[in-house]
């Protein structure tokens, strides 16, 4: 048996603190907070609802929640999540979908944040959230992002591994159709989105 | 192998629940309630109600254990609480402090 790795099944259901010294997989339910001086991975079809203190973090299922990693987070293409992030490394493959903000600087502010914080309030960032996506869905779909993002991306660039760029356009819009129903529908299954999508957002995903 | 495995630095306060068996390395405060079954090994510590078709005990329990087929405490075990089982195996060396109910 694997002595150094925690799993958390497919069938199984965490609510609590979750707090340790090893590596850790998700591939089930966890609700809560979750501590670990190592990884955490939560697998596909994991669903996980909790702030995260980690030193990397990899994700390809369903997180909610404030994340902070003291290395890297990264969001493969199958990953939905929500909250606020900081790591100094942060790595989006195309087709992840992400609301929240990130922060590459101060880790230890971020992490501060965080420890304060009560368990299990992960969407205390919908109010902002909602206000940035008011924004964003009486605007016209940009294509080229705005010079706000253009000087964040130009800032973090060297920073950001390779697909992030490419990827940023359909995450943003794709959190732009989540979004336009109430913020707690979260997560939605990608193919499912367009009924409830305004009329450009549809065409914008038919075009491409 | 057991489908979810709780590491021996890991420390969960909370509620575990599931459909599938569970092995226990770490430390666990709080409730465990699953389908299947409960793997506790030495060195583990659990302060919990533990509800499992069979439970196994390696390491140290404090809290009621319900097993619906089978509970067993193996040598180097150390359990306070009341077991509750149709079937207990209680092996040398085992320490347990508690009440039995074997529905008889």
């Amino acid at each position: 048996m694997a002595d150094k790795e925690t799993v958390i099944g497919v069938e199984t259901r965490i609510s609590g603190e979750i707090r340790g010294e090893e590596d850790l997989v998700i591939r089930g339910r966890v609700d809560g907070k979750i501590h670990l001086s190592h990884a955490l991975t939560v697998e596909k079809g994991a669903i996980v609802q909790a702030d995260v203190d980690v030193r990397n973090l990899v994700i390809s299922g369903t997180l909610v929640g404030n994340m902070v990693a003291s290395e890297s987070v990264r969001l493969l293409s199958t990953a939905r999540v929500v909250g606020d992030l900081a790591a100094p490394r942060v790595i989006m493959d195309a087709g992840a979908a992400y609301r929240g903000r990130v922060d590459m600087g101060d880790i230890e502010a971020a992490r501060a944040a965080v420890a304060s914080r009560a368990v299990a309030k992960p969407v205390s960032s919908s109010t902002s959230t909602v206000a940035s996506t008011a924004k964003e869905r009486s605007a016209p779909p940009r294509v080229a992002p705005t010079p706000k993002t253009a000087a964040f991306s130009a800032k973090v660039a060297p920073r950001f591994v390779a697909p992030a760029a490419s990827a940023s356009t359909p995450s943003s819009s794709r959190s732009a159709e989540s979004a336009s129903a109430a913020p707690p529908a979260f997560p939605r299954v990608a193919g499912t989105v367009g009924s409830a999508a305004p009329a450009w957002a549809k065409k914008k995903v038919r075009r491409r | 192998m057991a489908n979810t495995v709780i590491g021996s630095s890991i420390v969960i306060d909370g509620e575990i629940s599931g459909e599938e068996a569970i092995t226990i390395l770490g430390t666990v405060k709080g409730k465990v309630a699953v389908a299947q079954g409960v793997v506790i090994e030495a060195g583990a510590t659990v302060e919990a109600d533990i509800e499992g078709q069979t439970v196994t005990v390696s390491g140290k329990v404090t809290g009621n254990v319900t097993a619906r087929e089978k509970l067993e405490l193996r040598p180097e075990s150390k359990m306070v609480g009341n077991a509750k089982a149709p079937r207990i195996v209680v092996a040398d060396g085992a320490s347990f402090k508690g009440n039995v109910d074997m529905d008889v």
